[in-house]
């Protein structure tokens, strides 16, 4: 069982982040996201692009300053970015003048400061093993397909044994079959380590496949936590099995009426007033409660008051 | 091999090549022959028609040194700079050589010399025999232009006489009776007789430009007979003087004749008495000291433009390097810091404009002030004593030189470094804060490697800026180079020179496009992005 600090393992509270446009007001981006993941969960983030996922990714790595709110990971509020919160980026940025072996190495020598020579050696050749590079190592990024200097981003970022695990779109530019592959050894590999992660995309199938929670989110200016969908499906899980699983097409229906319907529920319309209210009502519903109801014997988590003000919106 | 040595036509830039490769080995010959059509012959016809426009317009154009030499006479002035170089080194040579070589040397030498006696002999009957024909020619064509030009001197002196004598007697025959209108008559008649003057000489002149046009149409069989006597005699002097180094003039000989005085003298003073023995004693002491210096004295060799392009590209390397160890730092602080730029902008702005001319004077004083007594500091004695570069003798001018070409070239490798490393890919630096490297590691493993393949454009860049301003430099501060070459040619002022500065533009043109591509091969060698890093 894991204990209570395990259980708040990563809090991601109230956070939000505005942008002052040229005019010098604030445009709120991502407005109170709320989140929070015990240890060894892997929870997915989806939405429309430019709804602010990855914003809310990159806050949490600590690469994007927080306009308001916190995130705590292991109980310690994150001030900036650093390798306990390891991040594999949606292009692979490996550095072109250094072989994968030597990319990888970077990290860890900074992650193992007391370790010989050998002993970050043996590290760096673990987790390239692990991702499947064994053999090209020695080679140089422009040397390696796109799909191959992913894995090598993904051997980096498992290197330093990271407290969480952030993905950033990490298959968003790989061809589907090479996708399919990554998406198994990251699973493999996490089956095995327990890292918290956090995964940001727009595929509805890699989020079910992969994780234990989906958050979704609704469209931005002011993105913030739509509904949140659990999958229980058990793990360790097979491709096949989970494709045909009874509820499969109901996770998948439920994802895709909340990205075509409800996300964007106000496109191009000014927001009423009750919208607004209802928006206030959760704010301080979330703020008392710190988590957000989930239906789990259904198997569909819904926000009750997000779905009743959403629809308040749409009439 | 095909693609390594596609490779290697990459790397270096010669793309031009790239359709011969491919042809050679019968890929697409349509296309090929296409392309060397285009990257090839194209460029070939336009030096062709640019050697022939100068081949003809040069002569067109006559200055007091004579007219513009043309491509031929360049060339000529080429091989003739060559030579004088091989020569000087010869000579060098000989003056050390010692014991059989010396007279194996010798017996060769003289060998040459009898050989061209009987060259000389031809060459002068043959000179002479030409004479004669240039004098026909020159009475054929000159000739008539000059009776012509005597006729119409003699005419006009006897016409002008006459008039003259016409006004002489008018003025005789003015009294003090006569009246104002005689007297204005005598005016109006030495007014004619100027107008007439005027007239006359005009169409002197006129003559006479033709005839300096006509006589400047050479004999060319008469200048060809004229060179070759002159080529004979040069080589005659040069082996005379090879002769001399070779026996009296050599180091060994003289080394061994000063010997044989210091004998002499010691066994004078051995029996001299008196005052007689302060003036050997005397002379003792000053022909050992001679001895000395003589045991290691070299041939004073003059300046060859080989060697002065030599330390003109030690000058600029020089420059070159202390340029890159101020900009490359600089422009990574820059790069890095918002702040530094904001400090460092001002400087960049005000100095960057301004032209070398201003620089050397002030670098000039300022070195002079640092190395009062050139003779006697230690850094140029070190210099003088390194292998390898002891023979450019560096000066306080070469190092003026140098450090004008590194403040005249140092801001293309700043600014380049400057927007390298400023625009560093956010992603790579995304990687270094999730990594939470340290400023060195960050510095080495990610902004210099990345920043690289700017630098090495703006170094590139600075390379062939500081090219350009080393010759000025040179020639201002005097410093043996390429410049001073053209400034003593240009002050020499024969038509032997002009063509000689004509040579120069060459070299300097030629080693500029080296330079260009060195650095375009290093730069393509540290581009991660580009060819790996071995061919």
């Amino acid at each position: 069982m894991l204990s209570l600090s395990e259980k708040r393992y990563v809090e991601i509270h109230n956070v939000t982040k505005a942008y002052p446009n040229p005019r010098g007001e604030d445009v709120v981006v991502v407005d109170g996201f709320n989140l929070i993941m015990p240890k060894g969960e892997f929870v997915s983030i989806i939405g429309h692009s430019g709804c602010g996922k990855s914003t809310v990714l990159t806050m949490v790595a600590g690469l994007n300053s927080i306009t308001s709110g916190g995130v705590v990971v292991d109980g310690r509020e994150i001030s900036e970015a650093g390798p306990d919160r390891a991040v594999v980026f949606q292009s692979p940025c490996l550095l072109p003048w250094m072989t994968a072996f030597e990319n990888v190495l970077l990290g860890v020598k900074n992650v193992y400061p007391h370790a010989t020579k050998q002993q970050r050696a043996d590290i760096v050749s673990h987790y390239l093993q692990l991702v499947g590079l064994g053999d090209s190592m020695h080679r140089y990024p422009r040397e390696l397909s796109g799909g191959m200097q992913q894995r090598v981003g993904i051997a980096r970022a498992l290197a330093l044994r990271p407290k969480m695990l952030l993905l950033d779109e990490p298959f968003g530019r790989l061809d589907s079959l090479t996708r399919m592959e990554l998406q198994d050894v990251i699973l493999e590999i996490l089956a095995e380590e327990q890292i918290t992660t956090m995964l940001v995309t727009h595929d509805v199938d890699e989020a079910i496949y992969m994780s234990d929670r989906i958050v979704m989110m609704t469209n931005g200016p002011r993105a913030r936590v739509g509904e949140i969908l659990a999958i229980p499906i058990p793990r360790i899980r097979k491709r096949d099995e989970v494709l045909e699983h009874p509820d499969y097409y109901r996770y998948r229906g439920h994802l895709i009426s909340f990205l075509e319907g409800r996300a964007h529920s106000h496109p191009g319309r000014k927001r009423t007033p009750e919208y607004e209210d209802t928006c206030h009502a959760v704010a301080s519903y979330e703020d008392t409660s710190h988590d957000i109801p989930i239906h789990f014997e259904t198997g569909i988590a819904t926000c009750d008051l997000i779905s009743s003000g959403t629809h308040a919106g749409n009439e | 091999m095909k693609y390594s040595l596609l490779k290697i036509i990459h790397v270096t830039g010669l793309t031009f090549l790239e359709p011969i490769v491919r042809l050679c080995y019968g890929e697409e010959p349509a296309l090929q022959l296409k392309k060397i059509g285009r990257f090839i012959v194209v460029p070939v016809v336009a030096v062709l028609v640019f050697v022939g426009i100068w081949n003809w317009g040069g002569p067109q154009l006559k200055t007091k040194s004579g007219e513009v030499p043309t491509p031929g006479v360049v060339a000529e002035a080429f091989r003739g700079v060559f030579q004088f170089f091989v020569r000087e080194n010869t000579k060098e040579d000989d003056y050390i050589l010692t014991g059989e070589t010396r007279q194996a040397e010798l017996v060769r030498v003289e060998q040459r010399l009898n050989d061209l006696a009987a060259l000389k002999q031809s060459a002068d009957a043959r000179v002479a025999e030409l004479e004669i024909g240039r004098d026909e020619f020159l009475a054929k064509t000159v000739g008539p232009v000059q009776k012509e030009l005597n006729d119409l001197s003699e005419e006009q002196t006897s016409q002008e006489k006459a008039m003259l004598d016409a006004i002489k007697q008018t003025a005789a025959g003015i009294t003090e009776k006569s009246s104002t209108t005689d007297r204005e008559a005598l005016i109006a008649a030495m007014v004619k007789y100027n107008g007439l003057k005027k007239v006359n000489n005009e169409k002197l002149k006129r003559i006479q430009e033709k005839l300096t046009n006509i006589s400047s149409v050479k004999y060319q069989p008469y200048l060809d007979a004229l060179k070759q006597q002159t080529n004979v005699v040069e080589e005659i002097i040069f082996l005379e003087k090879r002769k001399e180094l070779l026996t009296v003039g050599n180091r060994e000989s003289k080394v061994a004749q000063s010997e044989a005085d210091l004998e002499r003298l010691k066994s004078e003073f051995a029996t001299a008495t008196g005052a007689q023995t302060l003036g050997l004693a005397n002379r003792i002491v000053k022909t050992e000291e001679r001895l000395q210096t003589m045991e290691k004295s070299a041939y004073a060799k003059p300046w060859t433009l080989p060697l002065q392009t030599l330390r003109s590209l030690a000058c600029v390397f020089t420059g070159f390097v202390l340029a890159t160890m101020i900009a490359v730092p600089i422009g990574i602080l820059c790069g890095l810091s918002s702040t530094f730029m904001a400090a460092v902008t001002p400087f960049i702005a005000m100095f960057k404009p301004v032209s070398p001319i201003v620089w050397l004077p002030i670098a000039l004083i300022i070195v002079g002030g640092l190395i009062p007594d050139p003779d006697n500091h230690w850094l140029l004695h070190v210099l003088e004593h390194l292998p390898l570069i002891g023979w450019m003798k560096i000066n306080p001018a070469f190092i003026a030189s140098a450090v004008t070409v590194a403040l005249c070239s140092l801001w293309p490798t700043l600014v380049n470094t400057a927007l390298g490393v400023a625009s560093i890919d956010k992603d790579h630096m995304n990687v270094a804060r999730v990594l939470r490297l340290g400023f060195t590691r960050r510095l080495v493993s990610i902004v210099i490697p990345s920043a690289m393949p700017l630098i090495f454009a703006g170094m590139r860049i600075s390379l062939g800026v500081g090219w350009m301003v080393l010759i000025a430099a040179e020639l201002l501060a005097s410093s043996e180079g390429i410049g001073k070459f053209v400034w003593d040619m240009f002050n020499n002022g024969s038509s032997a020179t002009f063509a000689q500065m004509f040579v120069v533009v060459f070299v300097v043109g030629v080693i500029g496009f080296l330079l260009d591509r060195i650095m375009i091969i290093l730069q393509r060698l540290v581009s991660f992005d580009g060819a790996p890093a071995a061919i």
